[in-house]
């Protein structure tokens, strides 16, 4: 176990103020089971799951209720035992529409069915255990949702050498990372474990702002006599976007991922502490991923803190939870303000990705009026991935779409340090977002065409 | 040597074919609006202006001139006579490409009609007769005079294709910016005045 | 000034010219390229604004699809009757009469009939609101106003008016553009000549609709009793089917959601060009 710095600092940053000290005191709080659940059926990056149960079955808790659609999908599994009430189509917390299967629970039936535990894992073969993976519904907990067994098993011809554990948690407000740091040391240090012997790795970098002490403390003490494993604890500066995969490859290991590469273009691959901990779970427990921590924050929560709350929670019921709220709310958020979503109500459920849920109050949000481009630069300072973003948005107002790829808007992460720092108050990250899927959608239909031909 | 570079310069910065000299306007303004055709055009433009310069120095040097092999000062007929002779070279050209080189053609080959006689061309032409240059000088002038008319095309349709994103008001929009741009970047063209003559 | 002035001039430029044309000939046997002199004459035909309505990327790749491909010649929407009865009559490929189609919105829900169910304060651009939960309206289907068709319309035939997008269809070429820049796909392509219009694209089930939208299809099927030709049902939402026209003009009157609505009338009346 060693402790090491960041090898350098982030090209392009912002800081913005924090406001972790809500929440990153207080102990995670077990949510009591809510009447209703709300699954939908997209909480992962590919393709949504299908639902295997029918209007009017009951359920247990443990069950699944929705197989994976694809090699790039992942099951969903019933987080209380009850009835399915509906399955209908409503909005996810990423905006997109998907099918949602609607649970009532049922307080009388404690029953859970769990798949057999694996405590002699490191006797199993590696496909067995990215089965269980997969079977567990284990998807990338930190935002974007990628499931967890495609990235735990590269193309043979992209070997990985090093694993990093994202415990950064850059977004302001969040806490939910740094919480399981403190209270599950243990458990993470099993999923590493578990991670590097799938991977075959020894070496491990678990990447830890140093705004979170404690977290980096005990994440030292658990990774302590991890046996043929070269593990380190690198305390990054504090600093927005270093959460991010492509940066914190960069200032953990120095390697650069490539314009449109993935982590394994580098032999790296990235995943959330929260995953790690489902990962462990998954195969030593054999526990499917049914409920994760979520933040619930903001200055108007009454009591805002971390909750463990079944998957398919409505953000109402979570905030009722916390005492509900002691000012109206302006704004809510599903993640962090910097990369989160705006939802439309409060009836949006809560799904694997959802780490952090901030309500804001009038004061704090902000109705821009855009304005002309000033030309300041500040925007490509602070774009970590050496952008021009002033360039991408004017050409995605223009709509021209060419130019705008042309920029390499494809590699934009959309952290949104552009628009935070822009003295116009100009929409650019907005832009990037707008134009990128028509961008991937068209590139795909020329892709779909030459092959038709 | 020093002589062959400071003509470069001269004819690139100093006294830049479009925005100092303003020849070549038409196509300046016409072809501005997509670097793709720009670049296009300042291929031809290039090919055209330093092939014209020897033709026509040839032309004048041993048809035209006094000393020329008819042995008469037949240099009035110098207009008349370089515009025969280029229009018809560059059709030659331009029938040529079209054969061997049809994808140069796709891409050149709109173009080199546009400019045959434009005076781009009748000016370097008559500017080689003017300054007295000898075929050498009169080559590279006339292919520096085309890198400075492809320099000024270049920054021109680099501003031109920002604005046209950038929603001017309504009365400015098209050529009416595009001539106010021009303007501005003449001025700016002006700095070099007076550094080589 | 003698005459050996004027001869030795015409000689010299005559020579000049001589040399000049006789190698130009030359070339132009040499270097002859086969070309088709139909594509030339078929792009003079067609308008020259280069759309993109037929699929192409210009006017000119199109006339060369239609000699060099067969292409089919009745896809210049801009050109109407007259551009096609000339392609005809050079290609002498026969063809229907043609029927000129203008874009149309199927959504009546202004800012007056639809409700929102949130604010939204993103950039004013219908892409960008739909992704995020579906639009801002309370109603899935309906018009989100932020005027993305209007910027793409090359004739400026869209208007935004109260947060609903309205083709004037005396403006509309026909070109198809619209109907690609819709997140919502609720602009589709009728025929000019028809005036009765189902307004409302909503597949939800009448009570929702009606909540969200004053003048929504609450499925109640009346119209299709009314008049079983001109229209059909789909799920919850009534089609007006133009290959036949409306035979039973009291379909206007008598629609309860107040969504099927006689343009021409609205006209005469002086009213907006949606209603």
């Amino acid at each position: 176990m060693r402790v090491t710095r960041a090898l350098r600092k982030l090209r392009g940053s912002i800081h913005p103020q924090y406001f972790k000290g809500l929440t990153s005191d207080r102990n995670i709080v077990e949510m009591p089971l809510p009447e209703k659940l709300y699954l939908s059926m997209a909480q992962h990056l590919g393709a949504p799951a299908k639902p295997i149960v029918a209007k009017g079955d009951t359920v247990t808790r443990g069950q699944c209720i929705a197989e994976s659609a694809g090699f790039i999908s992942v099951p969903v599994h019933a987080p209380v035992s009850g009835k399915v009430i509906d399955i209908d189509t409503a909005p996810t917390p990423s905006g997109t529409m998907a099918p949602r299967v609607i649970l009532e629970t049922d307080p009388e039936n404690t029953e859970t069915v769990t798949m057999p535990p694996m405590p002699d894992w490191n006797e199993r073969p590696q496909e067995e255990l990215l089965k269980r993976i997969a079977e567990a519904g284990v998807a990338g907990m930190g935002g974007a949702g990628f499931p967890t067994h495609v990235k735990l098993s590269p193309p043979s011809d992209k070997p990985i050498n090093t694993i990093i554990i994202n415990g950064a948690e850059c977004e302001p407000y969040l806490t939910a990372d740094h919480r399981l740091m403190v209270e599950q040391g243990k458990g993470i240090a099993d999923g590493i474990r578990i991670m590097c012997y799938i991977l075959n790795v020894k070496t491990v970098f678990v990447a830890i702002e140093d705004n979170k002490p404690e977290a980096i403390k005990t994440m030292q003490d658990a990774l302590e006599n991890l046996e043929g494993i070269d593990a380190t604890v690198c305390i990054l500066p504090t600093e927005y976007p270093q959460g991010a995969e492509k940066q914190q490859i960069a200032i953990t290991t120095g390697r650069e991922v490539p314009s449109g590469g993935l982590p394994m273009d580098v032999g790296c691959v990235v995943e959330n502490v929260g995953t790690v901990l489902a990962i462990a779970d998954a195969i030593k427990k054999g526990i499917p991923l049914t409920q994760r921590v979520t933040t619930v924050t903001g200055h108007i929560v009454k009591n805002p803190q971390n909750v463990l709350a079944p998957i398919g929670t409505t953000y109402a019921d979570l905030v009722s939870f916390c005492g509900g709220l002691t000012a109206p709310a302006a704004k809510v958020i599903s993640g962090g303000p910097m990369m989160g979503m705006a939802q439309p109500s409060l009836a949006i459920a809560t799904t694997k990705t959802t780490s952090g849920l901030v309500v804001l109050e009038e004061s704090r949000v902000h109705i821009y009026q855009a304005m002309p481009c000033i030309g300041c630069g500040r925007c490509l300072e602070a774009c970590p991935m050496n952008l021009v973003p002033a360039a991408i948005s004017y050409a995605v107002e223009g709509g021209d779409y060419d130019r705008a790829e042309s920029l390499n808007i494809l590699d934009c992460i959309e952290c949104g340090c552009c628009a935070f720092v822009c003295p116009s108050s100009r929409p650019l990250v907005q832009h990037f977002k707008l134009a990128k899927p028509k961008i991937i959608l068209k590139r795909r239909q020329a892709a779909d065409a030459k092959g038709a031909k | 040597m020093t002589g062959y570079i400071l003509l470069i310069i001269s004819a690139v910065l100093v006294n830049n074919f479009v925005l100092t000299r303003f020849l070549g306007i038409c196509p300046f303004l016409g072809v501005s609006r997509k670097m793709g055709t720009a670049l296009g055009m300042c291929g031809a433009v290039l090919f055209v202006l330093t092939s014209a310069s020897a033709v026509t120095w040839l032309v004048y040097h041993y048809f035209l001139h006094p000393n020329g092999l008819i042995g008469a000062d037949l240099t009035y007929l110098q207009t008349i006579a370089f515009i025969l002779v280029i229009a018809s070279f560059v059709q030659l050209v331009e029938l040529a490409l079209k054969k061997t080189m049809p994808r140069l053609h796709a891409s050149l080959g709109i173009f080199l009609p546009l400019i045959t006689t434009n005076c781009a061309v009748m000016g370097v032409a008559v500017l080689n007769v003017q300054l007295e240059y000898t075929f050498s000088k009169a080559v590279v002038f006339g292919f520096a005079a085309a890198l400075g008319f492809s320099l000024a095309l270049i920054i021109f349709t680099g501003l031109r294709e920002k604005i046209d994103l950038a929603h001017p008001p309504r009365a400015f929009q098209g050529v009416a910016i595009a001539l106010i741009t021009a303007g501005l970047l003449s001025l700016a063209f002006m700095g070099f005045a007076n550094m080589v003559n | 000034m003698d005459i050996s002035t004027i001869i030795i001039t015409a000689g010299v430029i005559g020579g000049i010219a001589a040399i000049c044309s006789s190698a130009l000939a030359l070339a132009a046997h040499y270097f002859a390229v086969e070309e088709n002199p139909q594509i030339g004459e078929l792009e003079k035909m067609l308008p020259g604004i280069n759309c993109g309505a037929c699929g192409y990327a210009g006017c000119s790749d199109y006339a060369k699809a239609i000699v060099t491909e067969g292409e089919a010649i009745d896809r210049c929407a801009p050109g109407g009757g007259d551009v096609l009865e000339a392609l005809s009559e050079a290609t002498g490929a026969a063809v229907d009469a043609f029927e000129k189609t203008v874009a149309r919105v199927h959504c009546a829900g202004d800012a007056d009939n639809a409700q929102h169910r949130h604010r939204y304060n993103g950039i004013m651009d219908c892409h960008a609101a739909h992704q995020l939960a579906g639009g801002d309206m309370t109603c899935g289907y309906g018009c989100l106003g932020y005027g993305s068709c209007a910027r793409v319309c090359p004739v400026d035939a869209i208007e935004i008016k109260n947060n609903l997008a309205i083709v004037h269809p005396d403006l509309c070429i026909g070109c198809k553009a619209c109907i690609a820049s819709c997140p919502r796909g609720i602009i589709s392509m009728v025929p000019a000549s028809q005036k009765i219009h189902v307004l409302c694209s909503s597949k939800d089930k009448g009570p929702i609709a009606k909540k969200a939208c004053q003048v929504a299809c609450i499925g109640c099927r009346i119209c299709v009793k009314l008049d079983e030709e001109a229209f059909t049902m789909d799920g919850f939402l009534a089609i007006r089917n133009y290959d036949n026209d409306v035979t039973n003009p009291a379909v206007v009157e008598k629609c309860p959601g107040k969504c099927i609505v006689a343009v021409g009338a609205a006209l005469e009346k002086g009213e907006p060009t949606c209603a």
